[in-house]
């Protein structure tokens, strides 16, 4: 029960700080693959006099990723085969437009400025209002994360300080005579170091735990496409040496904090 | 015989309290026995701490062991004190830790074996009258027998200074006799310098000693 009680009070906090980190982790992943999508499958209309090729587009902004000309009317096109010379029809060119990222709504702007600034371009077509609350959402929703992300990590900071109290109350004595006797640094540190890994090992292993679980249990019975389609995104096998990494990282610089602060009477 | 400690115009302070002692020269050599006296606020446990490095001092000089305290680096302050035994009116003892892990402190500080540390433990523990209690708790020892494991730890690595403040401020006779016994021994036998800071030098004591006195003033005086 002894035991129990001194390690889940760094285990707690650490498992919070390791929760926010891993969520940040995959939440960075999905979204950017989420990212990816919405961005590929979003494409800009452009109607031009003038036939242009990609490198005249990317002249005008350097935001385009790829053009495809599209197919004209097939009446223009019955039209334009005739060859009748006195039709002077002039059969503008359709382009639909890639771009090489989510771009903001400002960006976006931009870019069909840039375009216009062409005299062979007649029209833009931006498809303004579905990607703004496409594009809005997706920002409101990753800053929504985000801020739960960082209180969590911040709760999980200050419980991390109180644990360090506890340390310097629990340890203090024993570091103090071990300093008079002239002990290392190390030496002195040597029992709060193996106990504060071994938490951290725990934390980590706990953590990887609730993700595997959450990959192979709820994605599976949800309806969010955005996580099921990127299921195996969720939790990958290099994470739990980040956490690991992570945990330790965070458990030696608080041993080092409450053991420098230690002076001998 | 070569000086185990030299002060010379030593000024000690703390921040809140302003100087302490002020210009004490003294020099103390191998195996003397010294007993440092004065009234309570003196500056004795003071002095005693800045022979152990803990406590800079302010001006003056400094030598322990031959090492310069005066800024002496973390490295080699750690190595002086391994070579020293200390002991502490309140005992200093690690509360979670056994009689025997307590007393082989120094040693495994050191790096010394197991089998030699545990040899140790048990004739020192012998030597204190302590035998059969190596498995027990301080906490669950009395305040003279916690003080004789204090002492038991001081001797543990065979010291060539032993520090001692107060070391039989709160005890019975018996125990105190027995540490009186046990720092005579290591002095006369072992040819240790031991330094003990205390308000009443012991009525029956069997070997020849020094005696600083300290006075309100923080001026240090040898009368004997």
């Amino acid at each position: 029960m002894k035991f129990i009680k001194r390690h889940i009070s760094l285990i707690f906090p650490l498992v919070a700080i390791l929760l926010g980190l891993e969520f940040f982790i995959v939440f960075d992943r999905t979204t950017d693959s989420y990212e990816k999508s919405l961005s590929s499958n979003y494409s800009i209309m452009v109607v031009a006099n003038d036939e242009m090729s990609i490198d005249d587009f990317k002249e005008l902004d350097n935001h385009i990723l790829g053009v495809k000309e599209l197919p004209k009317p097939k009446a223009l096109d019955i039209i334009y085969n005739t060859k009748n010379k006195n039709l002077d029809i002039a059969i503008p060119n359709f382009y639909e437009i890639k771009l090489d990222n989510l771009l903001g709504i400002k960006a976006l702007a931009k870019v069909k400025d840039n375009l216009l600034e062409s005299k062979s371009i007649k029209r833009i077509e931006t498809f303004r209002s579905t990607y703004k609350s496409q594009y809005e959402l997706f920002t409101f929703i990753k800053f929504s994360f985000g801020t739960f992300i960082f209180f969590m990590s911040v709760i999980g900071f200050f419980l991390i300080v109180k644990q360090m109290e506890v340390w310097n109350f629990m340890h203090a004595q024993r570091m103090k005579v071990m300093e008079i006797f002239g002990a290392s640094l190390f030496l002195r540190s040597k029992v709060l170091i193996s106990m504060a890994v071994v938490d951290a090992i725990i934390s980590s292993i706990l953590t990887s735990s609730m993700f595997v679980s959450l990959q192979n249990m709820w994605i599976s019975d949800t309806q969010m496409e955005i996580l099921k389609e990127h299921v195996s995104d969720v939790f990958l096998f290099s994470d739990f040496f980040i956490l690991l990494f992570a945990s330790i990282v965070v458990v030696l610089i608080a041993v080092f904090l409450v053991v420098i602060n230690v002076k001998a009477e | 015989m070569s000086n185990v400690i030299t002060a010379k115009n030593l000024t000690l302070s703390y921040e809140e309290d302003g100087e302490v002692i002020k210009n004490a020269t003294l020099t103390i050599k191998k195996g003397d026995f010294v007993f440092i006296t004065g009234p309570s606020g003196s500056g004795k446990s003071t002095l005693l701490k800045s022979f152990y490095g803990n406590l800079q001092p302010k001006g003056g000089s400094l030598v322990i062991g031959g090492l310069d305290m005066i800024d002496i680096k973390k490295s080699k302050l750690q190595e002086l004190r391994t070579h020293l035994g200390i002991v502490f009116q309140d005992y200093k003892l690690v509360n979670e830790w056994t009689v025997e892990k307590n007393v082989v402190l120094p040693l495994w500080i050191s790096g010394y074996s197991e089998e030699v540390q545990s040899t140790q433990a048990r004739r020192l523990l012998h030597h204190v009258k302590l035998s059969g209690k190596e498995n027990k708790y301080p906490l669950e020892l009395s305040g003279g027998e916690q003080q004789r494991v204090g002492v038991a730890r001081a001797l543990a690595k065979n010291p060539f200074l032993i520090l001692a403040d107060e070391p039989t401020g709160n005890l019975d006779e018996f125990s105190s006799n027995v540490i009186w016994d046990l720092m005579e021994n290591a002095c006369q036998q072992l040819d240790t310098t031991v330094v003990v800071v205390t308000h009443k030098i012991p009525m029956v004591f069997n070997i020849p000693y020094r005696h600083f006195t300290i006075d309100e003033k923080g001026s240090v005086y040898e009368v004997h």
